[in-house]
């Protein structure tokens, strides 16, 4: 599939190269976002659901990394990029359906309730777009 | 928050986003004039920031005042960060970061104005 390819492959497997910066951003983003919202929410309110608000702080927490390692881009940091990736797929998927079958314990409280609606879907659909773009980026000879 | 100066933003941002979507679709980094735009933005959202600080400072006690802080302090490192970010590999891209940041903008933007609330 490369061999057609007319840039140079230096620099166009990289995941800080190319669309892989506005990857980027939109966890740089979220990572400021979800992390942001923790602190709030554990410094003001951690008594009135702490399961929710750990979770927010898991999230922000991964966001960082992924942020991290994928504009880092190095071999190294794209192996941590992925565990941090599928931990974020995993948890929206967990969260958003557990916010969904029982509201009561999970209130719109984390950027992962619901799927992510308070944030457009876009915290479901940013870890699948992370995957494809490791994929994507995915060194010829390992 | 004063609402004008918060429609303002939201307009200004919104342009923003349209710029750099423009400039992606053309293939072509930003250019000067967009990346004077984008400090204009990011100017009048400090001077947004500041203007709502002051009237916390003056004893304005909207209900959740933690997040609207942490949204007042977060809206103003956006623009820059997304303008370092966008120039270090200059290319169709960059308008995307540079629309990616703005959008954020314009979206909390709209958060605080719902969050400008007083406390009962």
């Amino acid at each position: 599939m490369n061999g057609v390819r007319t840039e140079p492959t230096g620099s166009t497997r990289k995941t800080n190269s190319g669309a892989g910066r506005v990857l980027v951003a939109v966890y740089g983003i979220f990572a400021l976002a979800a992390t942001a919202r923790a602190s709030v929410q554990l410094i003001t309110k951690f008594d009135e659901a702490p399961l929710a608000y750990l979770l927010s702080a898991l999230a922000g927490l991964i966001y960082i990394v992924a942020t991290i390692t994928l504009a880092r881009g190095t071999r190294a940091s794209r192996r941590l990029a992925f565990v941090a990736i599928l931990i974020e797929l995993i948890g929206v998927i967990t969260v958003g359906t557990l916010s969904v079958v029982d509201p009561e314990a999970f209130p719109r409280a984390t950027v992962w309730s619901i799927y992510g609606i308070g944030y457009g879907f876009v915290p479901l659909v940013l870890p699948i777009l992370g995957l494809a773009w490791l994929w994507h980026t995915r060194p010829v000879n390992p | 928050m004063i609402d004008a100066l918060a429609y303002a933003v939201v307009a200004l941002a919104g342009v923003a986003v349209i710029w750099g979507i423009v400039t992606a679709i053309a293939n072509r980094p930003p250019g000067k004039a967009q990346l004077l735009y984008a400090a204009a933005l990011e100017i009048v959202t400090v001077v947004q920031s500041i203007l709502a600080a002051a009237k916390i400072i003056g004893g304005f006690r909207p209900v959740e005042l933690a997040t609207t802080i942490g949204y007042l302090i977060g809206i103003v490192i956006l623009i820059p960060i997304a303008w370092f970010w966008a120039n270090v590999e200059r290319n169709r891209f960059s308008g995307i970061v540079l629309a990616v940041a703005a959008l954020a903008v314009l979206a909390m933007t709209l958060r605080l104005l719902m969050l400008w609330t007083p406390a009962a």
